[in-house]
């Protein structure tokens, strides 16, 4: 069988991906052997009373007295999605623009592959790879809740671990987009983590301020975590993750087909 | 009635059977400008080279034909194909070395050609693989761990390995030691042989002059020559060293066509001859010639003087 873009990116990132499944891991594991202590502290309803209203608020923290609730506070409202911006945003600027910068893009652009097959091959390769992270964020997720009687039911597992690799997608494919059309990889990790910034800025600046609540819906945080993630169920607002990203990874491909290559 | 004969040059009829041909092409980058109107027609079946010095405009000239730039303004031919529009196609039909290779490092050569194959759908590994071994390159490396003369000779793979029509190699001597530099000759000879074309650039005449039939001078993005190598050869000075039987003066050998110089050391001259020494043996003969050495046409006084003039 011949190899293709698409399973060399894969091949390239394999131990990478590996070190990030085991961090995902640790982290769920490590995270979830706290709830047998949490569970059973004594005046947790005073612990919760304790943080500010607006915090309780934005983490849903009065949910903490479930394992489902305590996953969402301490993973999947913050540290997950934080784990796969970086992955997702890290491997979208490598891709095209870190390729075109180290050099290796030359060859690869003039052995008759068109520039949109190779767009298109290295944008799967981010969507598999991040959606692996996910599935071992189930995985992690599923264990550790038997493990230590958390009692997350698994479709919500499922579920809240797409939406993180929804995030990771999206935010992903723009830094693949944003280099496909730059050919700059600064560019590309900047951008991409500016808007990411600037989402999760809007998703908690709506909490406390009314004029900002419409606008809300915009932010790829507000349609990952309202809701949950956890418990939330399947919202059609995931859709939109995924989508944008698609569509910044296709906007950038008519740029990539025309531009010049820096060499 | 008068019928006026009109003289055409084998340039001329280059134009028909063309390889490559550019016309009016430009390149800007913002207000600098790389290539300025290059008119070029690189004859089918040659081995042409692309001279300048570094800076002049040679890779980007290289990669407008590539399709990897596009041009500011005219057009490029390759194969009879259109470098904008055709890329694809033309891509399919050419090797390219870039002035600046680089293989992905984590990939051990034989994985890196072979990915390359893939990409061209290209499934015999044979020519890679006698290319390996005649400029002896460990495949089973990674490309990371590589020599910059070894990586050098994975991009020369995978330029011929797929048995193209057309050679663009940019620089391909880059750091190759001089053993591999006369097989890399011998595989631009064989190549000609096998009526393919080669397009060579270098800012190093005498890689360019051991196997170019025509040779192209670009100076500061504009083309200032473009010259059959023998031709240049016939107009270039060569140097010829002759030991006399007897004492000959300074004005005798300076009345032979040609001469540019003389230096006399007794009864040896240093003669500096433009073109055919025909006229000056012809001349000298009868004055007792004991011995001649000879010195290679110095086409670098023409290059250098392309290079500078202003």
């Amino acid at each position: 069988m011949r190899t293709t873009i698409y399973f060399k990116d894969l091949r390239d990132q394999r131990r990478g991906f590996i070190g990030w499944s085991i961090g995902v891991i640790l982290t769920v594991g490590i995270m979830g052997a706290f709830w047998p202590f949490m569970k059973d502290m004594p005046d947790i309803a005073a612990f919760v009373d304790a943080y500010p209203e607006a915090m309780r608020k934005l983490f849903q923290i009065e949910a903490m007295t479930s394992g489902a609730g305590f996953f969402n506070v301490e993973l999947f409202s913050l540290m997950l999605p934080i784990i796969f911006l970086v992955f997702g945003i890290s491997r979208g600027a490598r891709l095209v623009a870190g390729e075109e910068e180290v050099g290796t893009l030359e060859v690869l652009a003039s052995v008759s592959v068109p520039r949109y097959r190779i767009l298109l091959d290295k944008a799967l390769a981010l969507v598999t790879t991040v959606s692996g992270l996910g599935l071992v964020t189930f995985l992690a997720t599923w264990m550790t809740s038997a493990l230590f009687g958390m009692g997350v039911p698994t479709g919500e597992a499922l579920m809240a671990s797409a939406v993180m690799a929804f995030l990771g997608i999206e935010f992903g494919l723009i830094a693949l987009a944003v280099g496909a059309f730059s050919g700059h990889r600064g560019l590309a990790l900047g951008t991409a983590s500016a808007l990411a910034t600037a989402s999760y800025l809007l998703y908690v600046a709506g909490v406390f301020i009314e004029e900002l609540e419409t606008w809300r819906i915009v932010s790829p945080f507000q349609q990952a975590l309202a809701g949950g993630p956890l418990g939330g169920g399947w919202r059609a607002v995931f859709v939109w993750m995924p989508f944008v990203g698609v569509l910044a990874a296709f906007a950038s491909g008519w740029r990539f087909d025309r531009r010049d290559l820096s060499s | 009635m008068a019928t006026a004969t009109v003289e055409r040059s084998p340039l001329d009829d280059v134009a028909l059977t063309a390889t490559i041909s550019t016309e009016g092409l430009t390149k800007h980058y913002g207000k600098n400008l790389a290539l300025e109107a290059l008119d070029l027609q690189v004859p089918a079946g040659s081995v042409f080279g692309y001279l300048g010095p570094n800076g002049a405009g040679k890779t980007t000239t290289i990669r407008l034909l590539m399709g990897l730039l596009r041009p500011t303004a005219g057009s490029a031919r390759v194969l009879g194909l259109d470098s904008v529009s055709q890329r694809q196609a033309v891509q399919r039909r050419v090797g390219y070395l870039p002035g600046d290779f680089v293989g992905y490092k984590n990939l051990t050569g034989a994985e890196y050609l072979r990915f390359l194959l893939d990409l061209r759908r290209h499934d015999d590994q044979n020519v890679m693989l006698a290319l390996a071994d005649r400029l002896d390159l460990p495949l089973d490396r990674h490309i990371g761990d590589l020599s910059h003369g070894n990586r050098q000779k994975v991009g020369l793979i995978q330029a011929f390995m797929h048995e193209p029509e057309l050679l663009i190699l940019d620089e391909p001597t880059s750091g190759l030691d001089p053993l591999v530099q006369q097989e890399f000759l011998a595989l631009v000879r064989e190549a000609k042989d096998a009526a393919r074309t080669v397009f060579l650039s270098s800012h190093i005449l005498a890689e360019v002059e051991a196997v170019a039939d025509t040779v192209a001078i670009l100076r500061r993005g504009r083309l200032v020559l473009t010259e059959r190598l023998e031709t240049l050869k016939q107009r270039a000075t060569h140097r010829i060293e002759i030991e006399f039987s007897q004492p000959v003066t300074t004005e005798t050998v300076i009345a032979a066509p040609g001469i540019r110089d003389v230096l006399m050391d007794g009864r040896t001259a240093l003669i500096t001859v433009e073109g055919s020494a025909a006229g000056l043996f012809r001349l000298l003969g009868p004055m007792g010639i004991e011995r001649v050495r000879t010195h290679e046409a110095d086409l670098e006084d023409i290059f250098l003087s392309h290079y500078q003039e202003s």
